[in-house]
């Protein structure tokens, strides 16, 4: 039961980082690299809330993914609306630059030592008891159902939502969408805001469960095969790359060698894409494009 | 105060004409500053700077002051060969500074030893070159050490436990991390333990349950762990987590006293080479009252070992004298004791031979909960260095 558990845990994590990548992607064919670094910034943003709101934990949280998403919508504005119409590779190694400057910034402003933005805020991290005599934390619990109620929320959005419509028409056919009425500029940015929050829900809830460092910018990286695994334009491929890579993972620590999970990913990763290089559920007319 | 730390570093590189090399130590180093790993070198390399700022303001070292050239490598060998190269061909350094991750050892190693410039490992890991038989231009005076920290350990867990041990390791998939624990594996069941399981975690992992898991099921009762902070403390609230009440060992790293506060865990041990701030002593309240002036951003607790290099620069350097040279300096490190001031259990002592210390010493430390404070649970237990 803990080892289901385990995947579960796992699947999550490596899905809210993931829908992040396919968001931009979807929308604007860019390749967020520096996904990882936004989704630490966002953690060490909630160490700054916590710091201004002092023993109100839910002011600090919702204050953080609040400059989560303002900060998506600026890294659009100030960093990739000049991109638009450029070749994809620009915009791609931009967000490279981004994420080296993004990992100096934080380490300039809060050092580079180990945070717990758990105890200025007063919360404690308590193990909840499931059937079976599984055991799983209340961060990594509620993590899970975040991850659920972030994808229900994007379906409905993308399927009935005006805006999530206006992106899903920006992703397709751009041009078209913009002779059509639709801002695209307004339609990236939202896609990049969307993107920084399910990131920084990411980022804030492992801060929470275990704390926070430079090593989260290179979580964000790991989740990145699921989403390819999936396909890149797919959220359910990403929820489904998920699973298959977290279930692997913890399925060869548990019964072969914990070393495999550093590249067990990877592999999923090289033999989907030998089977179906546009990813288990993405559009093979879109990986054509790109 | 890394803002600051840098400006200085930078201001520093700008300043250090060589008119003015000419009238101090020069000395520079190389360290990860920022980057994954920064959190352990950082501090160290912070303290440093601190110590030999307060040594400058007292009048430096027979009259001249000291130029301490700090230099990012970020844990990369490449930003590393190059700060090397820089400090050893511009600056002219008459020692090389190493603090950061072994993987920038051998091109700075090499870069020394090109110029004849001795290479100190400050709160770095002392590489094998400076076991005895030493080589003439490696020195360290970093706390842990490997295979002598595991017999340490190990040692406190046979006095400790009060029934048979069923011991399980947790290491970083790093070299270093899983030849200490491989090591430990071998020794155990010679001391009457038996292995139950060995855990080998990728840096960075976002869930450590998985692994706990394993260690949990295999049924330690017992667990050590000598790898980097971040695995070391991870596996252990994830292993509680799964409720799992054994005892857990780990080596004291620098965040080891405000980690022991943070998580209250009685049957949490520290395994270290440096005294902690709880033991009071009136170096601690000297390294306290300079960061407090400094403003540093570290916690006290984390600045010892950079302290400690401090300790040992100022008194190579008072050692070879002035002029100084690469090889009146070296010559001097290589039958230097420093003092550390209970911040050790002995000097650090070299020889021609060793180049790490003559003894090394251990204290154990756990959370009380009864008392709400940090208790020292074994004191100084000395190792000959062979």
């Amino acid at each position: 039961m803990q080892l289901a558990v385990n995947i579960v845990v796992l699947t999550a994590i490596y899905a809210l980082i993931a829908c992040g990548y396919v968001l931009i992607y979807r929308v604007s064919r860019v390749l967020n690299l520096a996904h990882g670094e936004l989704l630490m910034l966002s953690a060490y943003l909630l160490l700054w809330t916590a710091s201004l709101f002092a023993g109100h934990a839910i002011a600090a949280i919702a204050a953080a993914l609040g400059l989560s998403l303002v900060v998506g919508a600026m890294v659009y504005l100030f960093l990739l609306r000049k991109l638009t119409g450029e070749m994809a590779l620009a915009a791609v190694l931009t967000t490279v630059a981004l994420g080296v400057l993004l990992r100096g910034v934080t380490v300039l402003l809060w050092s580079a030592q180990q945070q717990y933005p758990a105890v200025p805020l007063g919360l404690s991290n308590w193990a909840i008891a499931l059937p079976g005599g599984a055991r799983i934390s209340l961060w990594a619990g509620l993590l899970v159902v975040t991850t659920l109620a972030v994808y229900a929320s994007l379906f409905a959005f993308l399927r009935l939502g005006r805006w999530g419509m206006r992106m899903r028409a920006a992703g397709q056919n751009p041009l078209l969408a913009a002779q059509r009425g639709i801002n695209l500029h307004a339609i990236y940015a939202l896609a990049w805001s969307l993107s920084t929050l399910t990131g920084a829900l990411a980022g804030v809830l492992i801060a929470l469960d275990s704390g926070l460092g430079q090593t989260m910018a290179i979580i964000g990286l790991k989740a990145f095969p699921a989403a390819l695994v999936g396909g890149l334009d797919s959220l359910a491929g990403a929820l489904l790359g998920s699973a298959i890579v977290a279930s692997a993972e913890v399925i060869l620590i548990h019964h072969v060698d914990p070393l495999l999970s550093e590249v067990i990913p990877f592999l999923v990763l090289i033999v989907v894409l030998m089977l179906r290089p546009w990813g288990l559920l993405g559009t093979r007319e879109e990986l054509d494009r790109v | 105060m890394l803002l600051r730390l840098q400006g200085a570093a930078m201001a520093a590189v700008l300043l250090a004409a060589p008119a003015a090399a000419q009238d101090a130590y020069t000395i520079g180093l190389t360290g990860a500053l920022t980057g994954p790993p920064a959190s352990t070198y950082a501090p160290a390399a912070d303290a440093l700077r601190l110590y030999v700022e307060r040594l400058n303001a007292a009048g430096g070292i027979a009259g001249k002051k000291i130029n301490l050239i700090l230099q990012d490598d970020a844990a990369e060998p490449g930003k590393a060969t190059a700060n090397a190269k820089k400090l050893l061909a511009q600056d002219n350094v008459l020692l090389l500074l190493n603090a950061s991750l072994s993987s920038t050892f051998a091109p700075v190693v090499a870069e020394a030893k090109r110029a004849g410039v001795p290479v100190l490992f400050a709160s770095s890991v002392c590489p094998k070159e400076v076991y005895p038989p030493a080589d003439p231009l490696q020195f360290c005076s970093t706390a842990f050490a490997s295979t002598y920290d595991s017999r340490a350990t190990l040692a406190f867990i046979k006095e400790t436990a009060k029934e048979p041990v069923k011991i399980g390791f947790s290491a970083m998939a790093i070299p270093l991390s899983r030849a200490e624990m491989d090591f430990a594996e071998q020794q155990a069941p010679g001391l009457g333990m038996t292995v139950v399981g060995k855990e080998v975690i990728p840096p960075p992992t976002p869930d450590y349950t998985p692994f706990a898991t394993k260690l949990k099921d295999a049924g330690a009762n017992w667990v050590f762990s000598w790898a980097p902070w971040v695995t070391q403390v991870r596996t252990l609230e994830a292993l509680r987590r799964l409720d799992w009440k054994g005892d857990y060992v780990a080596w004291a790293h620098i965040e080891a006293e405000g980690e022991l506060a943070r998580l209250k865990d009685g049957a949490f041990y520290v395994v270290g080479a440096n005294a902690l701030f709880q033991d009071r002593l009136p170096i601690h309240q000297e390294i306290a009252e300079a960061a407090k002036t400094a403003k540093l951003t570290y916690p006290i607790e984390q600045l010892t070992e950079g302290w400690i290099a401090g300790m040992v620069v100022e008194a190579a350097l008072k050692a070879t004298g002035w002029p100084a040279s690469p090889e009146k300096l070296a010559a001097a490190m290589s039958t230097l004791k420093v003092d550390t001031k209970g911040l050790r259990g002995g000097p650090i002592e070299w020889t021609k031979d060793n180049h790490f210390r003559t003894r090394q010493y251990y204290r154990v430390y756990r959370w009380d909960s009864g008392k709400g404070a940090i208790q020292r649970v074994k004191d100084w237990t000395a190792f000959d260095v062979q």
